[in-house]
């Protein structure tokens, strides 16, 4: 009664289900090993990433430092006096908490999470100390957070209290200055020699004098609170912080002593701010969005009202940081999913091969299957329950896998593959079925016959065409639009539909190269087999004919070819990020080892450089003054370019030694002849603004500007994009002698040398820079995944090598044992063999590199590999010959191991038992 | 007759494994074939003739029993002994004809002269020769695909017979040829008995075929019939 259902419904039958299972146990394994073992690489990555993504935020914005800060300004209340005086201001410290409070509020949830408590930071204008022969500063400060200023003890004296006792005072405008009560640190009033009691000799910009004076001594608590950072002249003198050769000084106001200050000054000299500094360790990838975005709102809400207590400027670079994070951010995810999706592409072509190898071997079984009655359906679900089990099982181990390995899992990325490892191997299979009950004789008719090809070369040519188009479209689509996600609101930073066609520009790239070598080869092989029927050899004609009978088949080429080209790609990237590294850590560091020299070192610089010269594996030491933002006119502009003052001719020597970029023109600096009309200089600007040519003065303080004329462009020193370069001993002859502030030092020893010199500088150590990019989260996956992506892609074009063997084995040994019965040798056999299994091989051993080289130029620009490396330019792509001899080594070495193994498998067989077979 | 039989089989066995059972397929086969002669070997299918005319070339080895062709004890040569032989003495054609796909049909019929190392010039004699023999001198550029399976049989006939062998057998070589095209093969093969002088051992089923060889041997099991094995050299009883 039920027919129709049972007709509708397939009806797998189950013991050929199992015995099928049991008797290709090895392939089925073989195949769930390579889906387990791509599902755990494609659902760690993104995991992987994403993890690394949180810490590269989160590196960024500590590496920013303070430029990441939220600050907030407002304004003071007038403290005009009834009687056209000034008011002393009773309740500013409870006027600074409230409006700490506000901004703490005005702040919003998603910000008040991401930021550390507040610091608000109250400052008085820059006073000059009088007296002394070097120019000295003094500001004074008063810190206040949610639970008052960093502890401090004081070990002599108090804390500043009020000047006067009275509730309220009017003074007048113009009086006698005010008398203000200021704490010193230990280190400050070490170095002014003051103690409690004296009095500052400050004056301000008009030359007035303050009285300032000391109530006493304090030592901080504990000198790492962040809030000292935002006065470190508290803790310490501060060289340099007002102009070149200046040290600054402050004072540290208390809640009594800050509405004296308001009157010690003019109105409007006392600066209030609130400084929100953000928490790295809670921002996450997730919320940098929004958080950039609230802090966009803020600025731009800034100064919006009308009411000068009320209104609030809002201030921070922490929306560009946490931009620039993301964009970085972003580019490694597109970079990953570039790599990832080559190594999807050759995983779901080597599971159609292992498909292909499935369904050769059951062919006799199929075929039986079928003239017992079998109907398509029901074979067809057969091996859908089959090969579904086997997926999606090795699927839910390369995921649990996966998780174990990383933070989280992604699973998108594994979809291809799972329906490559369910679907082909029924596909497959259901068409050897039914071409088996087909008539298999060749249509007697010509035209017929002719008909069946001709079909078969259009199919063959649509799909061909259909992914050279898409190529071409994705290349196309990656040149114009790039790889990173359109910036809009509400974006969450993850890779969305439209970019599947760019990253998937590599892999499509080389598919349809490797469509092209699959048309190319027959004709290849077509010539060799003409030349070797000329030849005498027997082998070669059987080999050649071999080769030529196999020639047309799909997929082992493209499998090898894919892999090889893929694998020498993700080479390509590990080298050339690497490299970039490498170079990246010579351009900021600019030799092995540099000391920044402090402003009161300067004057022994000399000497301090010929000492590490002495030291032993020095090579050269290079000795600069390096200004910063000096003050350079043009005739129409002021810039701020990075002023090298330098030995010309050592500095050239430097940079032609060193894998820095070299600078000839360095030379023209010390040309002798006539002067093109100032002391000669190199610039680099990057506007435009400085070229060749263009005539500079270098303003001074006291002195005329000396004229610098541009005789041609700078290199890049330590990173820098604007760069003036003069010559030390033509600018000392111009009037201005260098005051080094600058050790390069290069050589083995050049570590060592600089970090025993002794001086109180800085060092940095090329080798320190280069490790910490190294272990930068995002670098770190990258590279990783680069150099697991290109073994993973080896592996399997190794496996593909011998899969496309195994499945063309049993038709390989039917011609061998047909030459055979013609006298063929046993031992030449494998010669034949070989003859068949090379031309793939070394079509993929030769132009695989060659393309991955080729894909790597074309891509590398657009997939935005200097935002990784922190590069100013596209890195040129690094070719790393010798990685790419071991792969094409180890492709055809697999080849040779191949060929002779099979032979010894098959030695044992018997002529007739495989004739038998192939008449089956 | 004086002359020794080109082809001697004594007491042949073989069976086969499958698993726990054992399929005997020869059974004690002992039969003579006199040179120059077309000897057709008859019977059901899954009766032991593909058995026993792989053990007859070397393509098997019996279990017991021993065969002799033109002298040389074949049952007892080495790999490399049966090469030589196969190059030298025996061929073979076979059902599915067997050709290389990518080569012309002159160059298929050229291959054993190749392994033979014939001299070209030489070589390409030979195959014009037998190209015209088998009537496919206008075909001789052609790839096996272009040709009919008739064709192509007649380019393994001639393949076969290229490096002049003394015994050629043949296995059900009409088994995928409509009934005319395989009278026509098996004429062919009627035929270079007589102008090559070579023996030919074929296998069939078709009584049509029968009529044209010189003897007929029977097969049943694995056991010859005992008339036919027990008188060499009997004309066929049903030939007309
Ligand atoms: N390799 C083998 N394994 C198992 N049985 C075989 C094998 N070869 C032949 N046989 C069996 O031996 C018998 C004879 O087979 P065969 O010589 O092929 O007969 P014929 O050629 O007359 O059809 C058959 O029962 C066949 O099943
Ligand atoms: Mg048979």
């Amino acid at each position: 009664m039920n027919r129709w259902l049972t007709r509708r419904w397939p009806a797998p039958h189950w013991p050929s289900v199992r015995g099928r299972g049991r008797a290709d146990a090895g392939a089925l394994l073989l195949t769930a090993a390579v889906i387990a073992a791509v599902t755990l690489l494609a659902g760690a990555v993104p995991a992987l990433l994403r993890a690394g993504a949180d810490n590269a935020v989160q590196d960024t914005v500590r590496r920013a430092g303070q430029g990441s800060n939220v600050l907030v300004h407002a304004n003071w209340e007038h403290d005009n006096g009834p009687t056209g005086g000034r008011v002393r201001m009773t309740r500013l410290a409870e006027d600074i908490d409230d409006f700490r409070a506000r901004a703490t509020y005005l702040l919003g949830p998603d910000l008040d999470t991401a930021l550390r408590p507040p610091v608000a930071v109250v400052n008085g204008p820059i006073l000059r100390i009088t007296g002394g022969d070097v120019p000295r500063t003094f500001q004074f400060t008063y810190l206040a957070g949610d639970l008052g200023g960093p502890d401090v003890t004081w070990i002599s004296g108090s804390a500043p209290g009020p000047a006067v006792p009275e509730q309220f005072i009017e003074i007048p405008s113009h009086g006698p200055p005010w008398p203000l009560q200021v704490g010193l640190s230990e280190t400050d009033a070490t170095a002014l020699d003051l103690g409690p009691g004296d009095r500052i000799p400050v004056q301000d910009g008009h030359g007035q004098d303050k009285d300032v004076r000391i109530s006493g001594i304090y030592r901080p608590a504990d000198s790492a609170d962040p809030a000292w950072q935002l006065a470190p002249a508290l803790l310490r003198p501060v060289p340099g912080a007002d102009g070149v050769g200046t040290t600054r000084f402050a004072g540290l106001l208390s809640r009594e002593s800050l509405p004296d200050a308001r009157l010690a000054i003019d109105e409007d000299q006392l600066r209030r701010t609130i400084h929100f500094a953000p928490e790295p360790d809670a921002l996450t990838w997730d919320a940098t969005e929004t958080i950039a975005s609230q802090v966009v709102k803020l600025k731009a809400a800034s100064g919006a009202s009308a009411d000068r207590s009320q209104s609030l400027k809002w201030e921070s670079q922490l929306d560009t940081v946490l931009r620039d994070a993301r964009t970085q951010i972003s580019a490694a995810f597109a970079q990953a999913a570039v790599l990832l999706a080559g190594v999807l592409t050759v995983t779901v072509l080597v599971l159609l091969l292992a498909a292909d190898l499935l369904v050769r071997r059951r062919a006799p079984a199929l075929r039986a299957a079928r003239q017992r009655g079998a109907a398509l359906p029901d074979l067809g679900t057969e091996l859908i329950i089959e090969s579904s089990v086997v997926s999606l099982s090795a699927a839910a181990v390369g995921l649990a896998l996966a998780r174990v390995a990383a933070p989280g899992v992604c699973w998108t990325w594994s979809v291809p593959v799972v329906l490559a490892g369910a679907v082909a191997g029924p596909a497959f299979g259901i068409l050897a079925a039914a071409r088996a009950s087909r008539d298999r004789r060749q249509p007697a008719n010509r035209a017929a016959r002719r008909w069946i090809l001709a079909t078969g070369q259009l199919r063959r040519a649509v799909v061909e065409s259909a992914v050279l188009i898409t190529a071409v479209a994705a290349f196309v689509t990656l040149h114009q639009r790039g790889l990173l996600p359109v910036a809009s609101d509400g974006d969450a930073g993850e890779l969305t539909g439209d970019l599947v066609l760019p990253l998937g520009a590599v892999a499509l790239g080389v598919l349809a190269a490797a469509i092209v070598l699959l048309r190319l080869l027959p004709v290849g092989v077509g010539f060799t087999l003409r030349q070797a029927l000329r030849s005498r050899r027997p082998l070669a004609v059987f080999g050649a004919a071999r080769a030529a009978t196999t020639a047309g088949r799909a997929l082992p080429l493209l499998v090898l070819v894919s892999a090889t080209a893929l694998a020498s790609f993700a080479l390509v990237v590990g080298a050339t990020v690497t490299r970039g590294l490498a170079d990246g850590a010579w351009s900021t560091v600019g030799a092995d080892a540099r000391l920044d020299i402090g402003a009161d070192a300067d004057a022994a610089t000399p000497a301090l450089a010929e000492r590490i010269v002495a030291a032993p594996g020095v090579g050269q030491v290079v000795v600069a003054q390096v200004t910063d933002s000096a003050r350079v006119f043009t005739e129409s502009t002021l810039l701020t370019p990075r002023l090298v003052i330098v030995d010309a001719a050592a500095f050239q020597r430097l940079l032609a030694t060193t894998p820095l970029p070299d600078a000839p023109a360095l030379a023209r600096l010390t040309a002798p002849g006539p002067g093109p009309g100032g002391v000669p200089a190199l610039v680099r600007s990057s506007n435009g603004d400085l070229r060749t040519g263009t005539r500079l003065q270098l303003s001074r303080d006291d002195a005329p500007a000396i004229h610098l004329a541009a005789v041609g462009t700078a290199p890049s020193v330590g990173g820098a994009d604007d760069v003036v370069i003069v010559d030390a001993t033509a600018l000392a002859d111009a009037g201005l002698p260098a005051v080094p502030n600058t050790v390069w030092v290069t050589g083995p020893g050049a570590a060592r040398a600089v970090s025993n010199s002794g001086v109180a500088a800085d060092v940095v150590l090329r080798a320190d820079v280069l490790r910490a990019q190294r272990v930068a989260p995002l670098t770190a996956g990258i590279l990783r995944l680069a150099w697991t992506a290109a073994a993973a892609l080896l592996a399997l074009g190794l496996l593909g090598l011998t899969l496309s063997a195994a499945a063309g084995a049993s038709e390989r040994w039917q011609t061998l044992t047909r030459l055979r019965t013609l006298g063929l040798r046993p031992r030449d056999a494998r010669w034949v063999a070989a003859g068949e299994l090379l031309p793939p091989v070394v079509v993929a051993a030769v132009c695989g590199p060659l393309l991955g080289a080729l894909l790597a130029r074309l891509t590398l620009g657009p997939i935005e590999l200097r935002l990784l490396t922190g590069q100013a330019a596209d890195p040129a792509a690094v070719l790393p010959w010798w990685l790419f001899g071991l792969v094409s080594v180890a492709l055809l070495a697999a080849a040779a191991v191949v060929v002779p193994v099979e032979s010894a498998l098959r030695r044992r067989d018997r002529l007739s038992e495989v004739l038998r077979a192939g008449d089956q | 007759m004086s002359s020794e039989p080109l082809l001697r089989v004594r007491g042949v066995h073989r069976s086969f494994r499958t698993g726990p059972t054992v399929v005997p397929a020869l059974r004690g086969v002992s039969f003579d074939v006199a040179a120059g002669t077309m000897v057709a070997l008859v019977g059901r299918s899954g009766s032991g003739k593909t058995t026993l005319l792989n053990t007859v070339g070397g393509l098997d080895r019996p279990d017991a029993g021993s065969v002799h062709v033109d002298g040389t004890e074949v049952t007892a040569l080495d790999e490399d002994g049966l090469s030589r032989l196969r190059r030298e003495k025996v061929s073979y054609v076979f059902q599915s004809f067997g050709l290389i796909p990518v080569l012309s049909a002159a160059e298929n019929v050229a291959a054993p002269l190749r392994l033979a190392r014939v001299a070209p010039a030489e070589r390409e004699r030979r195959v014009e020769l037998l190209l015209e023999l088998v009537g496919l001198a206008d075909h001789a550029r052609q790839r096996p695909a272009e040709l009919s399976g008739g064709q192509q049989q007649r380019v393994a006939i001639a393949r076969a017979l290229a490096a002049s062998p003394r015994l050629l057998i043949a296995d059900e070589p009409t088994g995928q040829l409509d009934a005319e095209t395989g009278l026509s093969v098996m004429a062919l093969l009627r035929g270079v008995v007589e102008s090559e002088g070579v023996t030919v051992l074929v296998s069939t089923h078709d009584p049509v075929m029968m009529a044209l060889a010189d003897r007929v041997i029977r097969i049943h099991d694995g056991l010859l019939d005992e008339a036919a094995a027990g008188q060499p050299d009997e004309p066929a009883p049903d030939a007309g």
